[in-house]
């Protein structure tokens, strides 16, 4: 029996995608520097204004998932909150969102703590209502990049900012 | 993330249109749309780029220049269908002129020892699978550099433009379409002696 070239092809694609896959956070690393390379101003650096650990007990019986546990933090700029929540998504995963206050379409970046944001290696758009969340978010010590998506040369452009590192 | 969406494999024409969609979008002022093409466009960049021999850290950077050289110079593709082609040759060059500027190339299957075969547990047909694989990378392996690094290319890129192919191996470009057939005919020779 012969294989036909392209089916021998796509089997020697699928083996290098076995041995040696790009990294799985490629296309995060180079959105990342393409969010950068837009900017040329600072990042303003929030503060922590509060912290709330609800990791209390867990709810039965009730419409609400079982597993509930949520730490929410609150970091302020000049202009700008941003809401963060991490909850425990069963089995040990955790699961980040947030929002800004007051909305606007952002693009939402983390990473390793001490990075910069050229290093960041995870990306989501946070929607009209300012709300992002992050499904599988990197553990440790992380900080939480934000850039307003607004047009180019808008002079009401809200400047980019970043979080201290907190903990997921 | 699948390595590429496409059922048909890297080099159907379902991740060409996907790409050829994306930039369209994006160039029409789609921003997010950038996104899209970076996410379907990466993979296949990263084996371009490997094929040339760059190690890992130096490809990936090698892909992310791509895209900040793409983002920079839009304005120089002007047919949305030859992006994918526009943005392979591009990574190839980059990596030329990366590999050219410092020495750190080192043959792809030096570094694949340590590379390791995937190790979770897994249901029988995929244990036969990873034996098919290890079967064919022992007869990719066998075969010399040069055809490994072609068949990874025409494997993973999506309507190659042979001459940029030709510069990467240091052939004729008249050359590519006879090495290549000759090569996936050593590698049938190679599995059918493993076999």
């Amino acid at each position: 029996m012969t294989v036909s070239d392209d089916d021998l092809l796509l089997a020697v694609a699928r083996v290098y995608q076995e041995l040696d896959p790009a990294p799985a956070d490629i296309a995060d690393g180079a959105l990342a520097r393409l969010a950068v390379e837009d900017l040329e101003v600072e990042f303003e650096l929030f503060t922590l204004v509060q912290s709330v650990d609800t990791r209390v007990g867990t709810r039965q019986g009730s419409e609400e998932p079982e597993t509930s546990a949520t730490v929410a933090l609150e970091f302020a700029g000049t202009a700008y909150r941003v809401l963060v929540r991490i909850s425990d998504a069963g089995d040990g995963a955790r699961r980040l969102d947030g929002w800004v206050v007051p909305a606007l379409p952002m693009r939402a970046f983390l990473g390793p703590q001490g990075d910069t944001l050229g290093h960041t290696r995870q990306s989501a758009y946070a929607d009209r209502e300012g709300r992002f969340e992050f499904p599988t978010p990197i553990r440790g010590e992380v900080r939480l990049w934000l850039l307003p998506q607004t047009s180019r040369g808008d002079s009401d452009a809200v400047p980019p900012f970043v979080t201290p590192p907190f903990l997921v | 993330m699948a390595a590429h969406g496409a059922s048909g494999g890297p080099t159907s024409s379902a991740l060409y249109d996907a790409a050829t969609d994306a930039f369209r979008r994006w160039r029409a002022g789609d921003e997010p749309a950038l996104d899209d093409l970076v996410r379907i466009m990466s993979p296949v960049l990263w084996h371009v780029v490997r094929a040339t021999g760059l190690d890992r850290e130096a490809a990936e950077d090698v892909v992310q220049n791509t895209w900040l050289t793409l983002v920079r110079s839009a304005d120089s593709v002007r047919d949305a269908q030859a992006i994918t082609r526009w943005l392979c040759t591009s990574a190839r060059r980059e990596a030329w002129r990366v590999s050219k500027a410092s020495s750190r190339t080192r043959p792809v299957e030096d570094e694949m020892i340590d590379a390791r075969m995937p190790a979770q547990a897994s249901p029988e047909s995929e244990v036969v699978a990873q034996d098919e694989s290890a079967q064919l990378w022992q007869a990719l392996s066998r075969l010399p550099d040069r055809c490994q690094r072609l068949l990874r290319i025409v494997a993973w890129e999506p309507r190659p433009d042979y001459s940029s192919v030709a510069d990467t191996l240091s052939m004729p470009v008249g050359s590519i379409g006879p090495t290549r057939r000759r090569c996936l005919d050593k590698l049938r020779l190679e599995l059918a002696a493993l076999g």
